[in-house]
């Protein structure tokens, strides 16, 4: 009796080995399959990439120059550089900047702190998604109609500050929100027991571990802006003005050159500005942006490494 | 019962009067009438889920914090019961400090942990500022490991260290009761035994109350022991009597493992 139960048991015992062997190389095959199948699609995603970048960089860098990048275009835009562009790219970032970051952060904390309590929150937070999605010439078009011509402001620096903003904002408020979130709820409690209230908790514990999180949606945010041409296409552009631009109040009122603008007007325009410039200033542009992005990312990795 | 207990020279801290938790209408502490004494150490027992976190969090109104909580019964501390609706809840949590079964420390340097609740609650700066935050480390047995590197973030110390900080954080809003919710049981022996020390030390200033999953802990540290199950009080004393001369069966089959 005993022997034929432990011969069963042997028997199955060795049954249920040749399957979990066959399971085995199934499963063996399957990894690789996978593996190729997802590594193919990461290794094409990020060869793309870098084919945009080194067509642009092959077609741009011989024009890449010190007097390209500080000396404002010559004989009918069709030599010399890119300086006013520059300059006007990184004024209209400037104001932004200054504008967006409070705002987004404010929305965001909001957001953060009432969102699942309210329902008009919860409104607002799909709102907000929605409008990060909405398309850059929309804002445009509402900064035309609102800023430009209601608010008098005109097709100035102005204009293009307050477009970009809104233009900028549901990124931040959305990042800041998220990362607001992510704060431990073992913090909170540890805040709330020491008898701190819900503001201070937000403002001292949660605000500073979410802070790198904030700080790199601003940053991707503001890139996204700095390359965007449609929302300063009616707002804030001008071509190119052989005007001086002077610190002053009414330099707010004036319109700015800017990178995307003379990309998109220049190669409209074939013939007055020569290709390589084009090239050239599409290469500036992209090294802007990326540069931003190497912002983002050093800050991230820094503060990483303080607080984890 | 409890009454027979207590010493006579013993001054009551914190009392609840039938103090009843439920979470979405499923009770979790049932009419509990418990005395917390000055000066003292409270240890809670139970199997988990009995109820004893419960009951803590309920002593500084951490329970507030989860929506579907709802209290019945007082919380008295001086005579005032803090689920009044006047009660003000940074001054309920100045009064009764907690620590958590996790060490928390907040992402900011060690002295900035200990500063932040004398900073913002009594306006301290400088050189004051600076004491009390020595005085609490002392207190919590951490400031000889920390004192050269008070700049260094709290995160960066070992598990037991954050524990102590986290006390120390407690200490120096001034509190006279302090909480703690299992505090060592996500340290090792050796950290569970320096914070077993400063909870003694601690007991001597303080009303303590421990919960806590070691039964040797409890009777190590604790002079009184409160033991609960399925949310209610089973057995209230002297630690020393409920470990060694239990009056009801449940404990007695806890106590000796038997059950849970």
């Amino acid at each position: 009796m005993q022997t034929e139960a432990t011969l069963t048991g042997i028997a199955q015992r060795s049954e249920w080995e040749q399957r979990a062997a066959r399971r085995d190389a199934q499963r063996l095959r399957k990894n690789a399959l996978l593996t190729t199948l997802f590594g193919g699609m990461g290794l094409l995603t990020t060869l793309l990439v870098f084919a945009l970048i080194a067509v642009i960089a092959y077609k741009g860098a011989p024009t890449l120059s010190w007097e390209f990048l500080t000396q404002p275009p010559r004989e009918g835009m069709s030599a010399g550089g890119v300086w006013p562009m520059i300059r006007g790219s990184l004024l209209l970032m400037l104001g932004t900047f200054l504008l967006a970051t409070p705002l987004g952060i404010f929305g965001g904390v909001c957001l953060a702190e009432y969102g699942e309590r309210s329902r008009i929150m919860r409104f607002m937070h799909a709102s907000v998604a929605a409008l990060a999605g909405t398309p850059p010439i929309v804002y445009g078009l509402f900064g035309l109609a609102i800023f430009v011509l209601k608010f008098h402001f005109g097709v100035s620096l102005l204009a293009g500050w307050c477009t970009l903003t809104l233009f900028s904002l549901p990124v931040i408020v959305l990042t800041t929100e998220t990362a607001l979130k992510t704060a431990p709820a073992a913090l909170i409690d540890g805040g709330l027991a020491l008898g701190l209230s819900r503001w201070q908790t937000l403002w001292r514990i949660a605000l500073p571990y979410a802070l790198s999180g904030i700080l790199t949606g601003v940053i991707l945010s503001l890139g996204r802006a700095a390359g965007e041409a449609t929302p300063v296409l009616f707002t804030a552009s001008i071509y190119y003005s052989t005007a001086q631009l002077t610190l002053g109040w009414e330099t707010l009122r004036q319109p700015v050159a800017n990178l995307p603008y003379y990309l998109a007007e220049g190669y409209r325009q074939p013939g007055v500005v020569p290709d390589h410039l084009i090239w050239g200033a599409c290469l500036t542009l992209i090294m802007l942006v990326l540069l931003l992005n190497a912002g983002a990312i050093f800050i991230r990795s820094r503060t990483r490494r303080r607080y984890l | 019962m409890i009454a027979a207990m207590t010493p006579t020279k013993a001054k009551t801290a914190i009392q609840t009067i039938d103090l009843s938790v439920s979470y979405n209408g499923k009770p979790a502490l049932k009419a509990v009438n418990a005395e917390f004494y000055e000066n003292t150490v409270t240890a809670l027992i139970g199997p988990s889920g009995c109820g004893k976190s419960t009951l803590l969090r309920a002593l500084n109104r951490m329970n507030d914090r989860i929506p579907d909580a709802q209290v019945q019964g007082k919380v008295l501390i001086d005579g005032k019961d803090i689920y009044d609706r006047r009660m003000n809840l940074t001054r309920l949590r100045r009064e009764v400090g907690m620590v958590f079964q996790k060490p928390n420390p907040f992402p900011m340097s060690i002295f900035e942990n200990v500063a932040l609740g004398p900073r913002l609650h009594y306006g301290l700066k400088g050189r004051v500022l600076e004491e009390v935050v020595e005085d609490a480390l002392r207190k919590a047995a951490l400031w000889d490991e920390v004192k050269d590197d008070l700049k260094k973030n709290g995160l960066a110390l070992s598990g037991g260290q954050q524990q102590r900080l986290c006390i120390a954080r407690m200490l120096a809003v001034q509190p006279r009761i302090l909480l703690m919710d299992e505090p060592c049981s996500a340290l090792d022996p050796i950290s569970t035994q320096k914070i077993e020390e400063l909870i003694v030390e601690l007991g001597k200033q303080y009303t303590v109350i421990v919960v806590t999953h070691n039964l040797q802990q409890a009777a190590r540290i604790s002079h009184y022991t409160g033991f609960l199950m399925y949310g209610e009080v089973v057995e209230w004393g002297e630690t020393t009597q409920l470990f060694e001369r239990p009056q009801k069966q449940e404990t007695e089959d806890y106590i000796r493992g038997r059950f849970g």
